[in-house]
């Protein structure tokens, strides 16, 4: 019972951070200025040309009504047509998510278990060079800018030894109905670089967080009570003090997926991966506006909703949370 | 917080004064207020730039008698004078908008704590909604509603941070509010403002002001960011960012100079700003104190 109350609770919380932002971005599109001069031209526009738009827009309704106009097509998904493509935007958007997918997983994939290696590792050995070379070389790797690393990336990676392409998806296999670059040798070439260049801040940051778990749980009773019992260290840090530091790890995981749909940007139009980051410059560029909000909508609307799955998920994972509710 | 800081000056005379990053922060500093002294070229002046010399190598000799110590980019501007002129834009705009984020999360995040109730409400609910969505999508969302432009740039950078400013001042100001100087100055029957401002605010600023300093290498960063991805600052008055985002296509093609150098110039100072606003928040951290 207890249960349900907190997963209603968060998901109610969730619901009103989403009507929030909704109110404040619909504040914020009228508040850049007269939509019906995205319609009509403002030098030849008559009058009546400017009343037609006003009324067609729907302007001319009370402003509670306009809002509610907004929302159902925010939900319903109806964004506009593209200026550019002549697609409708939310469909265009979508058709682009699965190369962002592939980017944020695969580089998901590696950070995840890289970074937590790492974490125990130094923690084991607090101090050591090794320690010190990581928490160093992690406090770089979180302070330099996404676009900076990927410029390096590309320089070393693809212009110095010319190892690997400098940008592009390369040959896509059709899965499920999809386009997808990791079923292919070329197209698993072109994932190395950008990639890497989501993984390296997220390997820092799920080191550190893993380190410090680490060292917590190893100075606890439970550990010594292992060592006591003759086990033996690799199997204290992997049976014991892995399961014990996971919570945290699983939450930050998830919450840097969302984190790394924002990223994406960057290292997409650096990469000319076409994911939904790219299509977001492009379309601010090409002031493509309808492509422009259901991006940004979407991009809010999924880390919300991934923050509050986090938190439910945590309350599953860890007995204590689950326990006292 | 007199006292805090200067105990912190105190200390800092025992300790190293002069580590690395502090020379390095006070050169770049020094290098950006003189950058019109020192640069061999003015970048934004056209009659100083002779466009049949772009892309020029590093060492390569310039029309205007003086070597290209790093090369030219695309248009023939010389790389040092840009990333002169260039580190002047990043600093004014990081500092400028960490300055103005400062006071208005402090005030908020103060009246916050102070009126309670919705106020109270309104105000957190906001600033929680800002730091559950990551910085660089609420800089995005920001510079799209508000255009281009280097004062659009500085409010955007503003949106994206006053509210890590406003959640600590209102955490520290609660425990303030309750406080019976408090209670004498309500007493006293001081105008709000006077209360806010003269009494509770330099009161509950102490552990948010520590922040300033790595705030600021956080707004050069997405500064940067934001002009790579074309959205910053005019390419005409390139920040160190668009600088680098000027010579990417470059970069492609061989010319590395054009994009590297600036990039390196940016990555030390964001290192720098950094390192030295880590130490300084060290050093100003009450907790650090007992020792």
């Amino acid at each position: 019972m207890g249960m349900i109350s907190a997963v209603l609770g968060r998901l109610s919380q969730a619901f009103l951070l989403l009507v929030a932002m909704s109110v404040i971005g619909f504040i914020g599109i009228h508040s850049v200025g007269n939509p019906v001069f995205n319609v009509v031209n403002i030098e030849t526009a008559t009058p009546e040309d400017i009343r037609g738009a006003t009324i067609a827009l729907g302007l001319d309704q009370p402003i509670w009504h306009q809002y509610v106009v907004f929302v159902d097509n925010v939900v319903r998904g109806n964004f506009g047509t593209s200026y550019i493509y002549h697609l409708p935007a939310f469909e265009l958007l979508m058709s682009k998510l699965p190369a962002t997918l592939e980017l944020a997983s695969i580089a998901m994939l590696i950070a995840a278990p890289l970074g937590t290696a790492l974490g125990l590792v130094a923690g084991r050995r607090i101090g050591t060079l090794f320690d010190r070379t990581l928490l160093q070389a992690s406090v770089s790797a979180l302070s330099i800018p996404s676009f900076w690393l990927a410029m390096m990336l590309i320089l070393v990676g693809a212009l110095l030894t010319g190892w690997f392409p400098s940008g592009g998806r390369g040959t896509t296999a059709h899965l499920l109905g999809q386009d997808w670059s990791f079923l292919t040798a070329n197209g698993l070439w072109h994932l190395v670089l950008p990639a890497m260049a989501l993984a390296i801040p997220n390997i820092a940051l799920i080191a550190r967080l893993s380190r410090s778990g680490t060292i917590e749980v190893e100075s606890l009773d439970f550990t010594r009570f292992c060592r006591a019992k003759g086990l033996s260290s690799r199997r204290i840090l992997f049976r014991h003090t892995l399961p014990n530091i996971s919570v945290p790890i699983v939450t930050i995981i998830g919450l840097q997926f969302g984190g790394m749909l924002a990223f994406a940007v960057v290292v997409e139009s650096i990469f000319s991966w076409p994911g939904v980051g790219k299509l977001l410059i492009d379309s601010i560029q090409l002031l493509d506006r309808p492509v422009v909000m259901a991006t940004l909508t979407f991009v809010a609307v999924a880390f919300v909703l991934l923050n509050a799955l986090v938190d439910l998920f945590y309350a599953v994972l860890d007995p204590r949370v689950r326990l006292s509710s | 917080m007199k006292a805090l800081i200067l105990s912190a000056l105190k200390k800092r005379r025992h300790g190293p004064a002069l580590s690395a990053p502090r020379v390095l922060l006070a050169t770049y500093i020094l290098l950006a207020v003189a950058a019109p002294l020192i640069a061999p070229q003015n970048p934004y002046d056209p009659l100083q730039i002779y466009g049949w010399e772009a892309s020029s190598p590093p060492g390569a000799a310039g029309g205007g008698g003086y070597l290209y110590l790093l090369g030219t980019d695309g248009l023939g501007r010389d790389i040092v004078s840009t990333i002169l002129y260039g580190l002047r834009i990043s600093l004014v705009v990081s500092i400028t908008s960490s300055a103005a984020a400062a006071l208005i999360g402090l005030t908020a995040g103060v009246s916050a704590a102070y009126f309670g109730k919705w106020v109270d409400v309104a105000i957190m609910r906001l600033v929680d909604l800002q730091l559950s969505l990551p910085t660089i999508l609420v800089a995005l969302i920001a510079i799209v509603t508000l255009g281009p432009g280097i004062d659009r740039i500085i409010l955007a950078l503003i949106i994206a941070q006053w509210a890590t400013y406003a959640r600590i001042a209102r955490g520290v100001a609660l425990s303030e509010v309750g406080k019976p100087y408090m209670d004498a100055a309500r007493l006293m029957r001081l105008p709000t403002r006077r209360i806010i401002f003269r009494h509770l605010l330099p009161n509950s600023i102490a552990p948010a002001i520590t922040l300033i300093p790595i705030e600021i290498g956080h707004a050069v960063a997405l500064e940067a960011t934001l002009s790579f991805l074309g959205l910053g600052v005019p390419i005409d008055k390139p920040s160190l960012g668009s600088a680098v985002a000027n010579g990417f296509q470059y970069l492609l093609t061989g010319q590395y100079w054009i994009s590297l150098f600036p990039g390196l110039a940016l990555f030390g100072l964001i290192a720098s700003i950094n390192l030295v606003g880590e130490d300084v928040r060290r050093k100003l951290d009450p907790r650090n104190h007992a020792q």
